[in-house]
């Protein structure tokens, strides 16, 4: 219950976050480090709770959450919800690989890049079905720009984790 | 190493969503939009406040120019204004008037995440609707594409989603004026023949039934005359998107 409620709080801080500050019109993709942060706290726990195979479940549900409070504040329903889940499971997928080394550097990689597909997949969703006039270089660069504008805060986040 | 519930799951979702999106892209289903304006505008109030503050000074000593240059030029101005509606009583002509609607301040930028928006503090309690024109002093500045009962979106004129029927004021041709994401216009559909220079003064035809005529559009930066059918010609706006402060919305 404690936990729930403490991710609310982090959930409704970051969407405000998101929507409150821009860098010359550009918005940041702070959702996604709600992903991230859930996914490192969920497959690495703090203390060890011995989980043999943690549940894939609750971490889709929780991309699902994300995702729809995201389109919700766009007024669409669903690109968000997709990218949200397919970027989630990607990561999920890269947590599972044991052989890799969570250094910060690592991390911060694959938060940019995971920012990155996050994005772009929300964006060809846009572009294809409501006809959003954006061109595919402007569409990388504003990408990355957000992949690189999200590393330090995911890597303050998830500091010494996991 | 994969689940397969996980991986239908994924495919599940992805499908309704993907049916939702097709759905809503032929305007069948509409969900509502979760608006944070409320919420924001305390912060972006402190925001401003602070910014204001060390602007305050500047902006004093540009609108007592300006109020200087304004008093001259609306002598002159009288005195031509006067003769133009002579002249347009004997052609018969009716004069279409710029209502002023209201005059609101610019309280945040872009929270759309694909256009080029600002956020501005009146609503359609202030009689804003969707579609009305947004000006500046320098010039247009957009139109209102949202209302909620205190806010309004606006879509800027550098926005790619953004055209608007434009006449160049030396020769009187027309064209349509587009964004093109970045600080500068585009005039599309000019003829090779046409004779457009460097400098020449963009306004507003009103032939859109959008935006009335005569509003300052841009100035003619670059002109290319390639193969084809019409002149690749670069605009710069008037109204620059980072200095827009304050606008004044008017009735189409």
């Amino acid at each position: 219950m404690k936990s729930i409620l403490r991710w609310s709080i982090f959930i409704f801080l970051t969407f405000l976050i998101e929507k409150t500050f821009t860098i010359e019109g550009l918005n940041f993709n702070f959702s996604f480090l709600l992903i991230y942060l859930f996914v490192i706290h969920y497959f690495f726990p703090k203390v060890e709770q011995k989980k043999i195979e943690p549940s894939e479940l609750l971490p889709i549900l929780f991309f699902i959450i994300v995702g729809l409070l995201e389109d919700l504040f766009q007024g669409i329903l669903g690109p968000a919800v997709i990218s949200k889940s397919i970027t989630g499971y990607l990561l999920i997928l890269l947590i599972k690989q044991l052989f890799f080394h969570w250094t910060e550097l690592f991390k911060a990689i694959i938060i940019c890049i995971f920012t990155i597909i996050d994005e772009i997949i929300y964006s060809l969703i846009m572009i294809y079905f409501f006809n959003i006039s954006l061109d595919y270089f402007s569409l990388l660069k504003l990408s990355f720009i957000k992949g690189l504008s999200n590393i330090p805060f995911g890597l303050i986040l998830s500091w010494r984790k996991p | 190493m994969f689940k397969k519930t996980t991986i239908f799951l994924i495919l599940g979702i992805c499908l309704v969503s993907f049916l939702l999106i097709s759905y809503q892209s032929k305007r069948q289903i509409n969900f509502i939009k979760i608006d944070f304006s409320n919420l924001i505008l305390p912060i972006q109030n402190l925001k401003n406040f602070f910014t204001e503050i060390f602007n305050l000074k500047e902006e004093n000593r540009k609108l007592k120019e300006q109020l200087y240059q304004t008093i001259l030029q609306q002598r002159s101005h009288h005195e031509l204004i006067e003769e133009n509606k002579r002249l347009k009583g004997l052609l018969n002509l009716q004069e279409r008037k710029k209502e002023l609607i209201a005059i609101a301040k610019v309280i945040k930028i872009g929270s759309n995440k694909f256009l080029k928006t600002i956020w501005i503090d009146k609503g359609h309690d202030h009689g804003i609707k969707v579609g009305m024109p947004v000006i500046t002093l320098h010039g247009l500045a957009g139109k209102v594409i949202s209302t909620s009962s205190n806010f309004s979106e606006v879509l800027l004129l550098t926005d790619p989603n953004f055209s608007v029927s434009v006449r160049v004021e030396r020769t009187r041709t027309e064209g349509i004026v587009t964004g093109t994401g970045t600080n500068l216009c585009i005039l599309k559909y000019m003829p090779l023949e046409e004779d457009i220079n460097v400098g020449d003064v963009l306004i507003t035809s009103g032939t859109d039934g959008i935006f009335p005529e005569g509003l300052k559009v841009g100035v003619v930066r670059k002109i290319e005359r390639k193969k084809g059918f019409f002149q690749n010609i670069e605009i710069i706006p008037y109204q620059s998107d980072s200095k827009i402060e304050e606008v004044a919305v008017i009735k189409s």
